[in-house]
């Protein structure tokens, strides 16, 4: 096929923003799948995917499309996903691109991600094609909205397409955009090969699966590659394009988006963002890839019955090989034995792999409190790099004490910008900038905003992002972005249950506030763990100081009521549930706390 | 003594709901009851072969719904397909508002020699709020009905643990009882299934919740009270004068086979466990003459569970479990068969053993289950 009628494209927009659901019209339009196999967000796979309602992971798909003009297109479509969380997977299937669509919802307008995404997409020289979406809506505003998009965004209101990605209304104005706007592919299909690996995902059967891009040359099926930076090689035991099924083709040319199954074993062996050519008369210069994602959050993850450690062995491997953003190494602790500390992308990225740990594994899991990446000089002057809050060294041996900090940025309603300064400054933020979005204001919450501050990763760990949307009564947007490390004096804060100190929620906070943070854990603990047959205290310490206390009296009435009319076996069954419940608990010592009590307290504002 | 079977009767009728229960008894459905008892008396024809007859229970719903001409009808079969001897205990569970002394003389004489009278409390605010349609003078009233027309074996409910209320209205009620010098009392302590309407007032702040801590308090205060009073405390939820101990019951505590007749009614009969269908109407249907009944579910228990029950309830009885009854009958060895979970409920304080027998110590009746789910045998599918 003629290069000139391929168009690479991807989807970009702040989640929930109608991503997806474009995606599923697109398909539907060109005859990609019949109407009745669509469900809703199809290309959400994912059991995560389709229950959360977001997309996790990039999805590459091929369709064929007869434009007015009578020529029949290619169109090689990304969607991708909206949370902040997983931005990396953006930037990277925007290299796999000439075109991104940027949709924006008319009820919502321009938010925290859609700038993020917007100006990768700018820095990379792809031609945007802004969308107001969900014009069908009773509640979108699209005059105000476009004259955000023109004032911040600089794009003429006649040039954006208004659609419904829900009704398909505005779908085909859109897709004859996209033909005529994004450029063709340009590479040479007589140069040496040169294919970008922009995703992959892990096949029992084929090895690796590497989601390409090829710039120039072409491949087929049982051609000798080679990873430039890696220097692996292998040979290509299948290759052909999502459609969304996996369908085999003959060849891959220059400016065609597909997959090569590489029968490598892992992921690791086969990195996103390398670049692929022949094994013999290889291309010369690597094309420019992206740094790996780098995990930024930190967690133990522990069997709840310590004889399911070789089984949560086993699902961490298997999960890496289909997830390269997420690190695990082994580590013990005193009281939940033997278990792993995990790096994740975000606290999102942290929730969905311990629910597909636990779901696609069948296994049961404490979690740790998040913790980010410390990097701490020593007055010895060694340095060492503590990701777990109880590796933190005593304060009298500590020189110097550095950790993450993120720029973030919110986007809101001028109404609400005293309720969230104040709470970035509660999380030790620091103000740099206001910037106002458009003419228009919104009524009585005023005009919208975009603020920018600086804070340490540490502070928006917890509730930070909840309470950003309770503050703003649910308008307001975040997005944050690695700024690099700063000096910081932090302690760290101990919980003891029953004079037992529990390492798993030890957390790292600011002195000033130990006392605060100290009295919610504890408080919640309380309320969490359930009355046992003593008294139990609940401590939290610095050092050996106390700072906060709560104890849970001890049980004194648990017993089943009259059985009526003999129904022994009711009674019976309820003991049972009761016994039951016990074995879900995690044994403290002799205290019995429930799993949940682990991410209840994890979930507390620092 | 052989062969001894108790019998269950289950009478689903009230004349409204009461805001705490979910037992099955249905409100409004009084015209049914002609059909009911219709279909009682071919379930007990159907399922009744000549055993031996220990006691007779009419429980409900409101047994007391049901006019003297119903209750004979019913007893006469019952006297007619079981082998009764004279000392049979036969008990009606009556609701206060709706005998009297006429009523009650004929029932007596139709051979209903034991009265239950559900008075739950002695505190008109307190009745209230549970939603019992009598008041505390219609309490005394049946109480007195009931000496009048002879009953000489009378047991009174009682119920504690009612939000918000202090422990001294709880002794005045108390008090108020033990004045009647019923011969037996049952106290149990308010447990609200979680769509019952009193949850739902608590749910939504008009109530207050229940406070254990205070259920416990009431229990140990009735306690030490009915003791001073001479009623001998003989189950978790029991007291009776010496000799008074409730029979019929203590078949269900030992684990002895009974036959439940009546919507949802179970019976334990050969180590299996039936229950009849939850709905009045597929009842009445279903036991038709002509037509085919039989039990809804029937659940063999195996050996391990019939152990591990026969220590739960045997645990309820105050006096515990006899170790050479229990060896007699099971051929199972407790202080060894158990021996880590006795030492450690000892250490607990919950249980105390002696050379003879087990049983729980104070704390242990008010932790009851802490000590029950030990005995249970693992499950299978976990
Ligand atoms: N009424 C209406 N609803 C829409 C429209 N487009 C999307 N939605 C709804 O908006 C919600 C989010 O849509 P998705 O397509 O999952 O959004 P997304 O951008 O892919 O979300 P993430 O992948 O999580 O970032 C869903 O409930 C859609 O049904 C539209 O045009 N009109
Ligand atoms: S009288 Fe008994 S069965 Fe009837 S509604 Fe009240 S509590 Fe329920
Ligand atoms: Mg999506």
């Amino acid at each position: 096929m003629d290069q000139s009628l391929t168009r690479n494209f991807c989807i970009i927009a702040h989640i929930d923003h109608g991503k997806s659901t474009l995606a599923d019209r697109l398909i539907e339009m060109t005859g990609g799948m019949r109407g009745d196999d669509i469900r809703e967000q199809v290309l959400d796979s994912m059991d995560l995917e389709r229950e959360r309602g977001i997309t996790i992971k990039a999805k590459a798909i091929r369709l064929g499309y007869e434009a007015v003009d009578g020529s029949i297109y290619r169109l090689n479509l990304i969607d991708t996903p909206g949370h902040v969380d997983f931005s990396y997977e953006v930037s990277r299937t925007l290299a796999a691109c000439e075109g991104a669509v940027l949709v924006i919802d008319a009820t919502q307008g321009i938010q925290a991600q859609t700038l993020a995404h917007i100006y990768v997409a700018m820095e990379r020289d792809l031609e945007i094609i802004p969308v107001l979406n969900k014009i069908d809506l009773p509640g979108a505003e699209p005059d105000r909205v476009l004259d955000e998009i023109e004032s911040v965004l600089g794009y003429d209101p006649q040039t954006v397409v208004s659609i419904s990605a829900k009704t398909g209304e505005g779908v085909p104005e859109l897709v004859e955009a996209i033909v005529r706007c994004v450029p063709a592919p340009k590479g040479d299909v007589q140069l040496p090969l040169r294919a970008l690996i922009f995703d992959s995902h892990y096949d029992p059967y084929k090895g690796v699966m590497a989601y390409i891009r090829v710039v120039d040359g072409h491949i087929f099926k049982g051609s000798n590659l080679r990873l430039m930076a890696q220097k692996t090689e292998f040979e290509v035991l299948d290759t052909g394009c999502f459609i969304p099924e996996p369908s085999s083709l003959n060849q891959l040319l220059a400016g065609d988006v597909g997959y090569i199954a590489t029968g490598l074993k892992s992921i690791g062996d086969c990195q996103v963002g390398d670049t692929v050519t022949t094994a013999s008369k290889g291309a010369k210069q690597v094309l420019e890839g992206y740094r790996p994602a780098k995990p930024m959050v930190f967690a133990g993850i522990y069997p709840t019955e310590p004889g399911e450690y070789d089984g949560l062995r086993s699902a961490t491997e298997k999960l890496s090989l289909n997830d390269a953003s997420f690190s695990y190494e082994p580590e013990s602790s005193p009281l939940l034995g033997f278990g792993f500390r995990c790096g994740f992308l975000g606290l999102l990225h942290l929730d969905i792999v311990r629910e597909r740990l636990e779901r696609e594994f069948a296994l049961s899991l404490i979690v740790t409190a998040p913790s980010v990446r410390y990097m701490i000089t020593k007055t010895s002057g060694q340095t060492v790099i503590v990701t777990n809050p109880t590796d933190l060294p005593m304060p009298t041996v500590i020189e110097k004490l550095e950790e993450p900090w993120v720029s973030i940025s919110v986007v809101t309603p001028s109404k609400f910008i005293g309720p969230l300064m104040e709470l970035v400054m509660e999380n030790e933020g620091i103000y740099k900038h206001t910037e106002y979005l458009g003419q228009q204001s919104l009524g009585e919450l005023g005009q919208r905003v975009k603020l920018e501050y600086d804070m340490p990763l540490r502070s928006i760990l917890t509730t930070f992002y909840d309470q950003v949307k309770s503050r703003s009564q649910g308008y307001a947007s975040l997005d944050y972005e690695l700024q690099g490390y700063r000096e910081s004096r932090l302690v760290k804060l101990d919980i003891m249950v029953n004079e037992l100190l529990v390492d798993a929620f030890s957390r790292v906070v600011t002195p000033n506030k130990a006392h605060d943070v100290g009295k919610a854990m504890v408080n919640k603990l309380k309320e969490v763990i359930p009355r046992q047959l003593f008294k139990i205290p609940i401590q939290a310490a610095i050092g050996s100081k106390i700072v906060a206390r709560a104890d849970i009296p001890a049980k004194r009435k648990d017993v089943l009521a009259k059985c009526y009319g003999g129904d022994v076996t009711r009674k019976r069954k309820l003991l049972e549930k009761q016994k039951e419940g016990k074995k879900k608990m995690k044994q403290i010592g002799s205290v019995e706390v429930p799993k949940e009590a682990f991410m209840d307290v994890v979930k507390l504002s620092s | 003594m052989t062969n001894e079977i108790a019998l269950y009767i289950h009478v689903p009728f009230c004349r409204s709901r009461c805001n705490y229960c979910s037992f099955v008894s249905f409100a409004g459905r009084e015209a049914d009851i002609p059909a009911y008892v219709n279909a009682l008396e071919k379930e007990l024809t159907e399922r009744v072969k000549g055993e031996n007859l220990s006691s007779i229970f009419l429980g409900g719903g409101t047994p007391s719904l049901l006019s003297s001409d119903q209750l004979s009808r019913i007893l006469t079969t019952t006297q007619k397909l079981f082998n009764m001897s004279k000392t049979v205990e036969v008990t009606l569970e009556a609701n206060p508002g709706t005998v009297d002394e006429p009523y009650l003389t004929a029932v007596r004489q139709l051979g209903v020699n034991r009265l239950s009278l559900g008075v739950q409390s002695m505190d008109n605010e307190t009745l209230m709020l549970l939603g019992r349609t009598h008041s505390t003078a219609q309490a005394s009233q049946a109480v007195q009905f009931a000496r009048n027309s002879g009953f000489t074996n009378l047991s009174l409910d009682l119920m504690y643990g009612i939000p918000g209320q202090s422990l001294a209205t709880w002794q005045d009620i108390l008090k108020k009882a033990v004045q009647f010098e019923p011969e037996h009392l049952s106290l149990y302590p308010l447990s609200l299934e979680d769509d019952v309407p009193l949850n739902s007032a608590i749910r939504r702040g008009e109530t207050p919740p229940i406070d254990p801590d205070q259920t416990a308090e009431q229990y140990e205060t009735a306690e030490d009270y009915l003791a001073s009073e001479d009623y001998v405390h003989y189950e978790i939820s029991n007291w009776a004068r010496e000799g008074f101990q409730c029979r019929h019951n203590m078949v269900y505590w030992q684990c002895l086979p009974y036959l439940g007749v009546g919507v949802a009614a179970h019976s334990y009969i050969d180590g299996h466990r039936q229950a009849n269908t939850h709905y009045l109407d597929e009842y009445i249907r279903m036991f038709q003459p002509g037509a085919l009944c039989h039990p809804e579910t029937d659940e063999e228990i195996k050996p391990e569970t019939q152990l591990a029950e026969a220590i739960i309830m045997g645990l309820r009885l105050n006096c515990g479990i006899e170790f050479a009854d229990f060896k007699d009958r099971f051929g199972v060895d407790l202080t060894s068969r158990y021996g880590q979970e006795i030492e450690e409920l000892t250490q607990l304080g919950l249980i105390e053993t002696s050379d003879q027998s087990i049983r729980l110590t104070r704390r242990g009746r008010l932790l009851g289950n802490e000590v029950f789910w030990r005995f249970l045998p693992e499950c299978e599918d976990s």
